[in-house]
């Protein structure tokens, strides 16, 4: 995903959003066009699956009712893992993921329903690891990260990581245990994280899992010791992202606008949203005017209030390409 | 004398163990443990959750770099020598989050400037600065003009108004067109479906069609009026604009129609104060919730929570009631009663989820899509009752509850005097016009305490209701005006559900925490109040029998 990444965007994405590096708030490309809205839009639209994508689903379900009174959008956000069996059922006519469905989910899928689930990348985000507010490390690597959040360290770190002088603090934080802050098991958050930066190894069972992004950067402001991860929409003032570097001593690069769309942010990633198109039947009307509102400036406006980021305009469009 | 005084301790000391004193001791200290654990509890969530409409004093401090933060002090931190300053920088869309920490020996100047407001916004939260003009079209009218913001307060109300009436007129023409769109949603599943290219089907669609028009026609003549005064409003909602000089040296411009409250607090005395907080406190029990749940009201919420209760004890009294009837007047007694009575015992100790997981594999899977395959087969793979929804979380919470109704209908019909029944029966009364006028009667605190009993557990219960019907936003809510009336079969929102989102899942945590502990006040509130109902009830009722009884 992350070769994905950096094949489609990089180019385009350098020179777009070099200039705005700086800036706090993302801007959106303007190639986004504003919706259209159509007639004889109404009915249920059900979405069951990821927390992380919970407000993202929400906030864009506030801007369609305001185009279509008639919409009842009920918005449900258990953890990614939630998504396939409710596509599956029919219970479901939206499946956020915030990681790409397991070949064995779509493969449960196809059995029952006779078709392949498609895929929509609706936003990109980035994985951040946070600290403490007060905490001075600069930045870390993923070997690193790997062996303070994983018992297997398969990426190769020589020992285990549980102090925080054992990264380099001094001071206050010189002999300190590291308490480590994670996501629970049906989180796609949980699964990527542990695809990518503990290298597929599993968790140390002193992680406290968490049940929502938010409760892990709250469990990180409390504590001055501690470490999590979660989507870089959830920073708040009490907590600091750490720039990463994909090996020990490789160029280190931060959450930024440029680092994430071009790649280099080693934890970057595309959030998804599937849906059950019926290469028979076609999609419903409803649903087909959801997707086309998420790709629209206004939909992606609400994945910058929510505080990831928005898609560029050529590759939304190769998204909607989809849709015919 | 030392003899004496031996004795008298010695009897003292019997005294004292004999008497009980140290047990009376331990269970008065155990009471107030209790007693202090709850205050403790009820006093965290009032401290913290209270404030949240209070409209606090917005600070102005400069730092030593010449710029300034504007915004209420929210917390301070002390480590050593350093200690440092939380400010509700808010202006969330300019500097992307509401809170920033600042070092102590960086602040040169705290000031509390009078003209500082505060612009409450219908997205991104609250806008803090300073407001340089108000433009109406093309007049601008700058604030140091007289009577400014007397001007500003009575547009803003104007344009409050006209935004209502939107409202309401929009959902007039909604309602309206209905048939209108369901006609042409029947359309294009025709035109879509497996049968579209059969003459019949051209021919129906040819005659959907020609209704379609007429109708639309008509309609259109209809709803000119609607919509013309739905244009005027348009236009009078959009008329104003204020200007807002912000902290970064920037200006922002707020079209009145997107503001909810616009305040000065550090000109307000705490009368207008009192007011702003009360007038808050409403809207957060009448609005709907905003931006992702983390602002704006709890409504749908609490409609949900309550609506789901009374649901909950119309299935579960009935269903407690005449088990336990069954058990105690007809049932012989032996290994099955025993058994049964056993298993209902047992049930009140299964945990929630479990519960909950019937609910969906029974209720949602087996029960809603059966009656979806026989009843909306139309609107397959969409599912209607085949999914989550009111009905089945009440459903599932009733029963959760039915135990507890049935052990204390138990108790109930138990302490009914057996002079009552053999009076009844003396009298010529069979045995169920005794038990339907007599027994029944009697027992009914017994039963009333049941339903007290059950309506504290189920308005508290979370987890089994996630997985059978409550979601995180609804838009409409399971009663409305619209043709049947009743929808059992959408989602919901639920107060304690709430509290688990706003608490571990909004983006904006920081911000979201006091509404977290408000909201757990309000359930605590609800929750007192439906027991409140149920046990004056059982008290008139009680009264009433108490004379029966002798």
């Amino acid at each position: 995903m992350k070769t994905g990444l950096k094949q489609v965007l990089a180019t385009a994405a350098v020179f777009t959003f070099a200039a705005t590096a700086s800036a706090d708030v993302v801007k959106l490309d303007s190639g986004l066009q504003p919706y259209k809205k159509v007639k004889g839009i109404s009915g249920n639209l059900n979405s069951v699956g990821s927390d992380t994508m919970n407000n993202l689903l929400t906030l864009w379900g506030e801007g369609f009712k305001k185009m279509y009174p008639g919409v009842n959008v009920q918005v449900e956000g258990k953890g990614s893992a939630t998504a396939p069996p409710a596509l599956t059922e029919g219970v479901a006519q939206l499946g956020p993921m915030s990681r790409d469905m397991k070949p064995a989910e779509a493969d449960g899928f196809e059995a029952k329903r006779g078709f392949k689930p498609t895929r929509f990348r609706v936003a990109v985000d980035g994985l951040a690891v946070y600290v403490n507010k007060s905490n001075p490390v600069k930045s870390l690597s993923l070997t690193q990260v790997d062996a303070i959040f994983g018992k297997a360290r398969k990426r190769g770190a020589a020992a285990d990581v549980a102090t925080w002088d054992q990264i380099g603090l001094t001071g206050d934080f010189a002999g300190k245990p590291i308490t480590m802050f994670g996501r629970n098991s049906a989180s796609g958050t949980y699964g990527y994280f542990k695809e990518h930066a503990l290298g597929k190894g599993d968790y140390k069972d002193t992680v406290k899992e968490q049940p929502g992004s938010a409760a892990v950067v709250q469990g990180v402001s409390e504590d001055k010791f501690a470490i999590g991860y979660s989507g870089m929409g959830y920073m708040t003032s009490g907590v600091r992202t750490v720039p990463l570097s994909d090996k020990d001593g490789g160029e280190v690069f931060d959450e930024s606008p440029a680092n994430v769309y071009s790649g280099n942010y080693p934890l970057s990633r595309y959030l998804n949203l599937y849906v059950a198109v019926d290469p028979k039947k076609g999609l419903d009307p409803l649903v087909k005017e959801f997707i086309k509102f998420i790709y629209s400036k206004e939909g992606q406006a609400v994945v910058v209030k929510d505080g990831f980021m928005p898609m560029l305009a050529k590759n939304a469009d190769k998204e909607l390409a989809q849709l015919k | 004398m030392p003899v004496s005084e031996n004795k008298g301790y010695r009897e003292f000391r019997r005294g004292f163990w004999a008497e009980g004193v140290p047990f009376i001791w331990i269970s008065g200290i155990t009471v107030l443990l209790l007693i202090g654990m709850i205050a403790g509890l009820i006093g965290i969530i009032v401290a913290s959750g209270a404030g949240n409409f209070w409209p606090a004093n917005v600070a102005k401090l400069t730092l030593k770099d010449g710029s300034y933060l504007l915004g209420p002090v929210t917390d301070r931190e002390e480590e050593g020598a350093a200690a440092r300053t939380q400010v509700k920088i808010a202006n969330r869309d300019v500097f992307g989050l509401d809170f920033k920490w600042v070092d102590d020996s960086e602040i040169v100047k705290t000031e509390y400037p009078a003209d500082a407001a505060v612009i409450e916004r219908m997205e991104y939260g609250h806008l803090q600065g300073f407001i340089l003009s108000f433009k109406e079209g093309d007049t601008v009218t700058p604030a140091t003009s007289a009577g400014f913001f007397d001007m500003v307060a009575a547009k803003h109300r104007q344009v409050s108004e006209a935004r209502e009436e939107m409202k309401s007129v929009q959902e007039r023409i909604t309602h309206e067109r209905r048939s209108l769109t369901e006609i042409e949603i029947a359309m294009r599943k025709l035109s879509s479906g497996p049968a579209s290219d059969l003459p019949e089907t051209k021919v129906r669609l040819d005659e959907m069609q020609k209704q379609f028009d007429a109708k639309s026609e008509t309609l259109a003549a209809s709803l000119q009026g609607p919509e013309r005064e739905l244009e005027r409003l348009e236009a009078l909602a959009a008329c104003c604009e204020v200007e807002v000089a912000i902290s970064d040296g920037s200006t922002k411009t707020v079209p009145l129609m997107n503001a909810v409250d616009i305040y000065r607090p550090n000109g307000m005395g705490p009368f207008s104060k009192a007011a702003y907080y009360a007038g808050k406190a409403v809207s957060f029990l009448v609005d709907w919730p905003r931006e992702s749940n983390t602002e704006g009201g709890v409504y749908p919420a609490i409609f949900g929570t309550v609506m789901m209760v009374f649901l909950m004890v119309i299935i579960c009294t009935p269903l407690g009631v005449m088990t336990a009837l069954y058990m105690h007047e007809y049932a012989k007694p032996g290994p099955a009663l025993s058994a049964v009575r056993m298993a209902v015992n047992n049930l009140a100790g299964v945990p929630s989820i479990v519960f909950g997981i019937f609910g969906l594999g029974f209720f949602v899977y087996f029960v809603g899509g059966g009656l979806d395959a026989l009843f909306f087969a139309d609107k397959l793979p969409e599912p209607t009752f085949g999914t989550g929804g009111i009905l089945w979380a009440s459903l599932t919470l009733a029963l959760l509850t039915v135990p507890v109704v049935v052990v204390s209908t138990l108790e109930g019909l138990a302490a009914v005097p057996r002079a009552n029944r053999e009076g009844s029966l003396a009298l010529g009364a069979s045995k169920f016009q005794t038990i339907w006028n007599v027994v029944l009667p009697n027992a009914m605190p017994g039963i009333l305490t049941g339903v007290i009993l059950a309506i504290s557990r189920a308005a508290g219960e979370v987890a089994p209701l996630m997985i059978t019907g409550v979601v995180k936003l609804v838009s409409e809510l399971p009663v409305d005006a619209s043709w049947p009336f009743f929808h059992l079969d959408r989602k919901f929102m639920h107060l304690g559900f709430h509290i688990y989102d706003v608490g571990f899942q909004s983006p904006n945590v920081e911000a979201a925490k006091p509404m977290v502990y408000t909201t757990t006040g309000l359930l605590l509130l609800i929750v007192v109040a439906l027991n409140l109902v149920a046990i004056v009830l059982r008290n008139k009722l009680r009264n009433k029998y108490r004379g029966s009884a002798l």
